[in-house]
């Protein structure tokens, strides 16, 4: 049965490059090349659904669906793989991790997400959602000498299980009102339902497989576990929750709400609104106070999930194509303000805002390539984040969401202020003589969280060493490659969506349609 | 020819980036030679410009996201390219004026060249989403020109100045998209959304007319969204204050003129008294302010206020006269303020180590020709007949005067007080005997040969536009019949 076989090709290619990776580490030694073997999955994915793109359809029972929004998903997911494993080669060499599960566990977190897009059956989303968050949950607490991240795992963990289970309990609800768990079925009972507003069933069953979509995006009231775990976990794992993880959630909340709820979109609609509002203005205020990079991109994600979510409520073709155009963009500065924060961290021994300072006369290039990534994500021309908020902003007047597309803008103005202190300290900070972080030596990184919050106390750490307080410390490694790559990778992707936008319209605008 | 003019900076911007950052010679070599070339593009524009003329010149169209009717539309009219001789000019002299720049120059001179490309391409830009990205693109190379090069609190005064005028533009944004799902035309082109603007409901202008005012009121700036100004100027270094007074302030109003006036005349008639009375508001309280001021540049900075509330009534007035008047005054003011800016921020500054007013006295001794300038620039800007900054109030206040006849009296007042704080301002700095200058000084060079070549332009242009403003008015002259016209038949039509 090979040809029926081929709707899977990518994913089935990601499984094997995700099983070459495990077996080729066996023992003990030291793999060369395994990083580059495990690229070679996201990459053979892409060319595997190069292939798929020619057979679209529902395969298996309805349990496989190929369409332009299942390939739009795949895509988005194959490349933020790929960046996430270019940005774990450096990392993984300077950290206690085993590189051999750890590039496994992030493939077939890949192949979850792709499985995610790519069904219309909620059984299906949510076998998905769960090998991406069985994955995830593993990955984030990889560091296993760290308290931090055991604690981040084990968070996102006890979290994760009970919103999955939320979600189970929610799509079983569906099930019993619908008698089905095929989203087009789903909508098709649902349009007979006479009293959509009144059937409390079929709100807490809306309410139910909403929350478990929500944990994944981090929505307010779901966004707990947000902070520390983006803290906590990995630096490259942070940034895969942050892209790959809420860009698969998203798949499955568009083609559960479009596909499947259309109906009951007067229970979902207002919800949603109200959700995605306090979710920007949460995430964009709690941002404003923090001190460590990692735990204000937490937030900073927290607010632009909420804006991303603005595209669900509004609810037309437009603002389809809009939330899938902005999450494109989303993917490029993300990935791109990681790689500078793991070069950053590589350099300063330390993931504190605090670490950049300088880093305008030190990294002109990396400073650069950050401050275009964050008016990336505070949305200032000529980057694809402008362009992604644009349509937003399109889509949302266009309905008549005049006030939601205000709240948007006025929330754009106060993230300016916190991605505005990263870049105060890369440029109009005076240098500092020595990191605080990098004072205290390698021993800092592991102690958390007392000595990442050193920041206020650099005198005592730095006559420790007085030596290291004359100039910057020397980078423990000559720069690498590999995240120079990913950064210019990202930036010219972000340039491109920002000035060359017409040709991602017009695929977005397809994907949107969910045909 | 307008591509080039736009991203001619954009490229030498590049190219500085890829210089080594030591070669200080270089990086200002090549500044100064392409902004001079930027001039020398504008004067051609200006040859070749058919005045007499009420449409677009020099049209550049192509499309760019054609799935939602956006382009890449460029054109000047008279007052356009009016602005674009001044950016290319001020940009010029802010050039050579940072010179004494020392540090960074590299990262310097790429912004400031970087800027140019925005500031010029908001005033040559005929689609809003262009008009747009180029308006927001000024505010980036802006931010870090003040952060970095700034006074002692560029850290403060960069942030204010970019969350005021980033609150401004966003809230603009939504109204530009309201415009285009009201119209229904499904494109972003300026002058198309002018002849549908019009025909849209008057509540619906309304609100879109409010949103254009934020983001314009928040850049000229107009009382109460002047605040983040005084702290900008004075904080930042002198080639910044020059481009901040003398351009970026006359995007706001150029934004009046452009784009809300035309647009949505309705509401423009409905928000002329509002408009007329915050520009006189702002007209006064920036004189009052200035009188106040401790500091000398900080002095100038409420001038500016005060001067931009001139234009602000004028074009609120919506007469022939006061609308040539208001857009007299934002050439003018965009000539002299960067005199005034340079004079205080460098030419004294670097001499003496202070601003404060209290600290000055007797450079009419000291320096002679620095002197002189000063007292030129003084009398300029308090509006002395012959010279250009009277020409462009006087024709502001006829103009209004049959529109909102109680204003422009009590705007005469502010004139009285221009006259009185700058009177006083020279009295304080210039006049007095040499000793009065606190901290004991030796003997003080007088301006040098390179600050001349930056004041000695700007002079001579205020000197002939005074005395013969004919040439500069006839330039103008039919976009400003254009617009009022547009206002008027428009209103006309509304009305029945």
């Amino acid at each position: 049965m090979a040809t029926s076989l081929l709707p899977l090709l990518p994913q089935l290619l990601l499984v094997l490059f995700a099983l070459a990776v495990l077996l080729y580490d066996l023992g003990n030694e030291d793999r060369p090349g395994l990083g580059s073997l495990a690229m070679l999955g996201p990459l053979a994915a892409l060319l595997g659904l190069g292939i798929v793109a020619g057979h679209p359809g529902e395969y298996w029972g309805r349990m496989l669906k190929v369409d332009s929004f299942s390939l739009f998903f795949q895509l988005l997911t194959y490349a933020g793989t790929f960046l996430v494993i270019l940005l774990s080669r450096d990392y993984v060499e300077r950290q206690p991790i085993h590189r051999g599960e750890f590039y496994t566990l992030i493939l077939l977190a890949g192949v979850g997400m792709s499985v995610m897009a790519s069904s219309a059956e909620l059984l299906m989303i949510y076998v998905g959602l769960e090998l991406m968050s069985l994955s995830s949950y593993a990955l984030v607490g990889m560091i296993k000498r760290q308290d931090q991240s055991i604690e981040a795992a084990l968070k996102y963990y006890l979290m994760g299980a009970v919103t999955s289970a939320i979600l189970l309990f929610g799509i079983s609800l569906l099930f019993g009102i619908t008698g089905t768990t095929y989203l087009p079925d789903i909508a098709s009972a649902l349009a007979l339902t006479k009293d959509i507003q009144g059937n409390l069933l079929l709100i807490a069953a809306v309410v139910f497989v909403l929350a478990g979509f929500g944990f994944k995006v981090s929505l307010v009231p779901l966004h707990m576990w947000t902070p520390d775990v983006y803290q906590g976990a990995p630096t490259p794992i942070t940034a895969f929750l942050a892209v790959g993880s809420k860009a698969a959630a998203f798949a499955g909340f568009i083609r559960l709400l479009a596909t499947g709820l259309p109906a009951a979109v007067s229970l979902w609609q207002p919800l949603l609104a109200l959700v995605a509002v306090v979710t920007m203005t949460y995430g964009n205020m709690t941002a404003l106070a923090q001190t460590n990079m990692k735990r204000m991109m937490g937030y900073s994600s927290i607010a632009q999930a909420g804006y991303i979510l603005t595209g669900l409520v509004v609810f037309t073709p437009d603002s389809l194509a809009a939330t899938l155009y902005y999450l494109l963009a989303y993917l490029f500065m993300n990935i791109g303000v990681f790689a500078c924060l793991i070069w950053v961290a590589n350099q300063q021994e330390s993931e504190e805002i605090a670490a950049f300072r300088g880093l305008g006369q030190r990294a002109p290039f990396y400073a650069v390539s950050l401050a275009i990534f964050f008016l990336s994500l505070v949305g200032i021309p000529p980057t694809g984040g402008f362009m992604g908020k644009f349509y937003l902003f399109f889509a949302a007047v266009q309905s008549h969401y005049v006030w939601l597309a205000v709240v948007m803008v006025i929330n754009s103005v106060i993230s300016l202020a916190y991605y505005y202190g990263v870049v105060r300290q890369m440029w109009l900070e005076p240098c500092l003589p020595a990191a605080p972080g990098a004072a205290a030596g390698g021993t800092s990184r592991w102690s958390m969280p007392a000595a990442r919050a050193s920041t206020s106390t650099p005198p005592a750490a730095a006559s420790s060493t007085p030596e290291k307080a004359q100039s910057w410390p020397e980078p423990t490694k000559p720069a690498s490659l590999a995240l120079g790559v990913a950064v210019v990778i990202s930036l010219l992707l972000v340039l491109l969506l920002g000035l060359y936008p017409q040709p991602f319209f017009e695929w977005v605008g397809k994907a949107a349609l969910l045909g | 020819m307008l591509t080039t003019l736009v991203f001619l900076p954009l490229v030498g911007s590049l190219i500085l980036l890829l210089l080594p950052k030591d070669r200080h010679v270089w990086l200002r070599g090549i500044a100064t030679a392409v902004s001079a070339v930027e001039v020398l593009i504008s004067l051609l524009l200006l040859a070749r410009f058919v005045p007499g003329q009420a449409g677009m010149q020099f049209v550049e169209r192509a499309s760019w996201i054609p799935s939602i009717g956006v382009q890449y539309y460029l054109g000047v009219d008279g007052v356009s390219l009016a602005l674009v001789l001044v950016t290319s000019l001020v940009t010029l002299l802010a050039t050579i004026t940072s010179y004494s720049i020392q540090q960074q120059v590299k990262e310097f001179y790429a912004l400031l060249l970087l800027l140019e490309t925005g500031m010029l391409g908001v005033f040559v830009a005929l689609d809003y989403v262009l008009f747009y990205v180029f308006w927001e693109l000024v505010l980036v190379p802006m931010y870090f020109i003040i952060g970095i090069w700034g006074g002692p609190r560029r850290q403060y005064a960069a942030l204010k100045f970019f969350l005021y005028t980033l609150a401004g533009s966003v809230i603009m944004l939504v109204g530009i998209l309201a415009l285009y799902f009201g119209t229904g035309l499904g494109t972003f082109d300026m002058l198309a959304l002018q002849q549908a603007g019009p025909r849209l409901a008057g509540s619906l202008q309304w609100w879109i007319f409010l949103a254009f005012f934020l983001g314009f009121a928040v850049k000229v700036p107009i009382f109460p969204f002047h605040t983040w100004l005084p702290d900008a100027h004075v904080e930042a270094p002198t080639g910044g204050s020059m481009i901040l007074a003398g351009v970026l302030l006359k995007m706001g109003a150029y934004g009046f003129y452009r784009i809300a006036l035309p647009t949505l005349p309705q509401a423009a008639h409905q928000w002329m008294l509002p408009l007329a009375t915050l520009g006189v508001i702002s007209i006064l309280y920036g004189a009052l302010a200035a009188m106040a001021q401790k500091d000398l540049k900080k002095m100038v900075a409420y001038s500016s206020i005060s001067h931009m509330g001139f234009v602000t009534l004028g074009l609120a007035a919506l007469t022939p006269a006061s609308i040539s008047g208001a857009v007299f005054v934002m050439i003018s003011h965009g000539l002299i303020s960067p005199l005034m800016f340079f004079l205080v921020g460098t030419v004294f500054y670097e001499r003496l180590h202070t601003r404060m007013l209290d600290e000055l006295g007797g450079l009419f001794d000291l320096m002679p020709l620095a002197g002189v300038i000063f007292a030129f620039g003084i009398f300029a800007n308090l509006g002395l007949p012959g010279l250009s900054g009277f020409i462009g109030e006087f024709f502001t206040l006829l103009g209004s005067f049959s529109t909102f006849q109680t204003l422009v009296i009590v705007s005469s007042l502010g004139l009285v007080l221009t006259a009185a704080y700058h009177l006083w301002m020279m009295q304080r700095v210039l006049m007095g005997r040499a000793e009065d200058l606190g901290g004991g000084h030796g003997p003080l060079a007088d301006i040098s040969r390179r600050e001349l070549v930056v004041a000695v332009p700007l002079m001579i242009l205020v000197l002939v536009l005074g005395v013969y403003p004919g040439p500069l008015l006839h330039l103008m002259n039919p976009a400003v019949l254009h617009l009022q016209n547009v206002v008027q038949v428009a209103s006309r039509w509304g009305g029945m």
